[in-house]
């Protein structure tokens, strides 16, 4: 008989070399496999991206923004433009280095292919928001287009990536930038500040000494000839239209913003009842469509029923049904604070509470 | 297709792509919203409620009991004991008169018949001692409890009382990644994994159900329920003083369950975390209203639906799993049957985890059903340490009336405490039957979860059973 102090040390390190080879991201394989990655089709694709990305951006590629990109020297990076040359899929011209249009529309059908997996990654898996960006960056050197339309035809096309962006057409076709100028808004209109224009810089000045920069919120509160007034961060700000045509916005819907306005359904307690103003965007995919589908859209009127042991679940009326929903969803369930406030439910929250 | 058409279609194709741009991601949403918004309208103009208020509160009356703090859990137990106990009491009579009629009269009836004709002796014993034994045996032991067990549960179901369980369940199971119906899909597991499986229907996120179907074999079954008694009387109860015996061994046996319900918990929350970490999940549980179960129905269903599908299925394994018994026993290579050449060579390994060949090959041949592993232990115990004078054959399975009979054979094979306990361990963390596993394909659809779902109980057997065995050994010696 073999002695068992012997057995069981071989048994603990045969364990452990099991762990050290397989361990999930952080083992031998898993640490090959990320090797492997580097590969020529990886870092063509990845430059075409970012060249797209500083065109999009109206900056110039040097060798030296290709190299800090893709973290390879900047001998390296020669060599990859030269081989990018000669295939005929970028031109360096005074403005540094460009795409062709051949090598345009290969780098449409990349972000394509990453947006598409970055959307199926929100809406058909529990992959984490964080790791969606990451999980695609690996993901679109991997998947032909062929497999990649077949995705994109099981989704139904969609034509946007969960972070908003447009998601290239197969054709290689992409809508142009949505944001319009801070003028082109209407009194009581939401907006996000995108772009700044920098040129002429005397308004440029101007502009940066009102306080703005990209990423505020803006909403219109009265436009005239002469001047538009508007909210930005809870201040009233004023510029003469010349101005504001220099100042990008993308409009907001009002819905987009509930965040900041409602209270949660996880707030409520037994017995209370309110109205559902609608469910957050961090709810998506079968999450989303279950919750909806169960009838919470904005106006249904939703009463605390029960409350299990630990207030997780909880159990709600909704239109007649009694449906118990972890407290993680109910989180993302926006609700009107008080039953009837809103003036376009009031109608029918009154009958149904009869 | 004319070129113009083409034409026009790209241009169709184009304008519906930037429309599609211009409306946002929210198209979706607003459909939904404007149908219900409509639906409203319309039910407001049209539908007249009746006053229901008498028969909501007593929903609600209901409701407030069986999910209270200090009644929700113990009324739960309570129900669960129930079914259980009314299972395997009300099971032991008609589990006797049909073991009686298939096994003990009609078997000798047939084998008698097979010879008066002239059949070759191996011809009766593959067909009449391997194949109608099989199957006889996964009538007699399977039937009876599945078709009291089932109604039960169906009638539980019925009322609208276990989704109260799910709900009250839920938040453990929502810590370990699972979903709160992983309750009642382990709790059918108890009476067959088969039909567990089939229940985890009722999960209807990818994800928890997929996690459901590959723990639902941690459910002692009810096939396996007896063989943990047996061994647990013998080698538990018979190592602590008479007065003890019974509780011990009972208390050993439940230990197992729960320790199987440990597990289950334990390798969800790992599922979760690792393998079925992207798997779509989606959360809600509908709590319908109570009402009084349609007695005849539920019978109806349960019994065809459950009891004779599972039962079916089990029969058509058990047949050529019954001919290969037969025949490991009665083929020789050398003088040696098959069956003893396997334990001799799978022997080494077998005590290293401190079972047995014998108890391996059981695992092996017998894999249609857990009911047939004793029955085959003890023709292979009888087989292969050449005990004379027990059992009617070679390859014919047997069970013995008298426990202390069977301990005497299997003590006789070489058994010891460890070995039983390792058995009782084992008989928790093994592969799924074949039933079972062929209903995880069907379930599934998925070759890599079946396979999953059967390989990785039995290596969790194997480390378990090692680490016991090992552990034991070291304090022993």
């Amino acid at each position: 008989m073999i002695d068992p102090l012997l057995a069981l040390l071989v048994a603990f390190a045969v364990f452990g070399i099991f762990a050290v080879l397989f361990w999930p991201g952080k083992g031998i394989y898993a640490a090959y496999k990320k090797a492997k990655r580097n590969t020529s089709r990886v870092l063509i694709e990845d430059t075409l991206k970012h060249l797209y990305d500083y065109e999009e951006r109206n900056v110039h590629s040097t060798l030296r923004s290709i190299a800090g990109h893709l973290s390879v020297s900047s001998d390296d990076a020669t060599k990859l433009v030269q081989k990018l040359q000669s295939m005929g899929l970028v031109e360096s011209g005074q403005d540094g280095i460009q795409l062709t249009s051949q090598g345009r529309s290969y780098a449409l059908r990349v972000i394509r292919i990453h947006r598409l997996w970055e959307r199926y990654l929100a809406d058909e898996t529990s992959v984490k928001e964080t790791e969606w960006h990451l999980e695609a960056e690996e993901k679109e050197h991997n998947i032909s287009i062929e497999e990649a339309e077949t995705l994109a035809a099981q989704m139904g096309n969609p034509v946007f990536d969960p972070h908003g962006d447009p998601i290239p057409t197969k054709e290689g076709e992409i809508p142009k930038r949505k944001d319009i100028s801070l003028s082109g808004l209407r009194s009581g209109e939401f907006g996000r500040i995108t772009h700044i224009e920098d040129e002429p810089q005397a308004i440029y000045i101007q502009l940066v000494a009102q306080g703005l920069y990209p990423g505020m919120q803006v909403r219109i509160m009265d436009v005239g000839k002469n001047r538009i007034k508007f909210e930005v961060n809870g201040e009233e700000c004023i510029l003469a239209p010349l101005f504001a045509a220099n100042v990008h916005v993308v409009p907001l819907l009002k819905q987009e913003d509930i965040t900041s306005e409602f209270k949660s359904l996880s707030s409520l307690r037994k017995g209370e009842k309110a109205v559902v103003a609608g469910i957050s965007k961090a709810c998506r995919g079968p999450q989303r469509r279950r919750l909806m589908d169960l009838g919470i859209v904005p106006g249904t009127v939703v009463t605390v029923e029960l409350e299990s042991i630990g207030r997780d679940p909880v159990a709600y009326n909704i239109k007649g049904a009694t449906i118990a929903i972890r407290k993680k969803n109910a989180d993302q369930i926006y609700i009107h604070p008080k039953v009837g406030e809103p003036r376009a439910y009031k109608e029918f929250s009154q009958e149904e509470l009869n | 297709m004319t070129k113009i058409q083409l034409n026009e279609k790209e241009k169709l194709i184009a304008s519906a792509n930037t429309l599609r741009w211009e409306i946002g991601e929210s198209l979706h949403d607003s459909i939904i919203e404007s149908i219900y918004t409509d639906a409203a309208k319309i039910a407001n103009k049209v539908v007249k409620v009746k006053e229901q208020k008498k028969k909501y509160s007593y929903d609600q009356a209901i409701d407030r009991i069986v999910t209270s703090k200090w009644l929700g859990f113990p009324i739960m137990f309570l129900m669960l004991s129930v079914v259980f106990w009314v299972t395997i009491e009300g099971a032991n009579v008609p589990s006797g008169l049909i073991a009686n009629l298939l096994v003990d009269t009609l078997h000798p009836v047939l084998k008698d018949f097979a010879s008066s004709i002239g059949t070759p002796s191996w011809l009766s014993g593959v067909l009449i001692d391997g194949a109608y034994l099989a199957m006889a045996w996964v009538i007699s032991v399977m039937l009876p409890p599945m078709a009291i067990f089932f109604p039960l549960f169906t009638l539980l179901e019925d009322f609208g009382y276990l989704p109260r369980v799910a709900f009250n369940m839920d938040n453990l199971y929502r810590k370990v990644g699972a979903h709160g119906k992983q309750a009642l899909t382990m709790t059918m597991g108890f009476g067959c994994n088969a039909a567990g499986i089939i229940a985890t229907r009722i999960i209807d996120s990818p994800r928890e159900r997929i996690i459901a179907i590959i723990t639902n074999n941690f459910s002692l079954c009810n096939g396996r329920w007896p063989t943990q008694i047996l061994i647990a009387t013998i080698f538990i109860g018979g190592a602590v003083p008479a007065y003890l015996a019974g509780i011990v061994s009972a208390a050993a046996v439940v230990g197992i369950a729960l320790l199987g319900i440990i597990f289950s918990l334990v390798v969800s929350w790992g599922l979760s975390k690792t393998i079925l970490k992207g798997e779509a999940s989606a959360f809600s549980l509908e709590l319908p209203p109570y009402r009084p179960p349609r007695i005849l129905r539920t019978l109806y269903t349960s019994l065809i639906d459950r009891t004779i599908f599972v039962l079916w299925r089990a029969v058509v394994f058990a047949v050529p799993a019954g001919i290969v018994i037969w025949l490991v026993a009665n083929i020789t290579i050398g003088g040696t049957s098959i069956a003893e050449h396997f334990t001799n060579w799978s022997d080494p390994f077998a005590l290293l985890v401190g079972l047995n060949g014998v108890i391996l090959l059981a695992y092996i041949i017998a894999i249609p059903a857990n009911e047939i592993v004793v029955p085959t232990v003890l023709m292979l115990t009888v087989l292969v340490a050449g005990i004379a004078g027990v059992g009617s054959g070679d390859g014919v399975m047997f069970e013995l009336d008298s426990v202390a009979d069977t301990s005497a054979i299997l003590h006789a094979g070489g058994w010891t405490v460890l070995t039983g306990i390792n058995l009782m361990l084992f008989s928790l963390l093994h592969n799924p039957c074949s039933t079972t596993i062929y209903t995880i394909y069907k379930e599934t659809k998925s070759i890599k979860w079946t396979v999953i779902s059967s390989i990785l109980p039995v290596m969790m057997g194997f480390a378990v059973c090692f680490f016991v065995t090992q552990v034991w050994r070291l304090i022993a010696s």
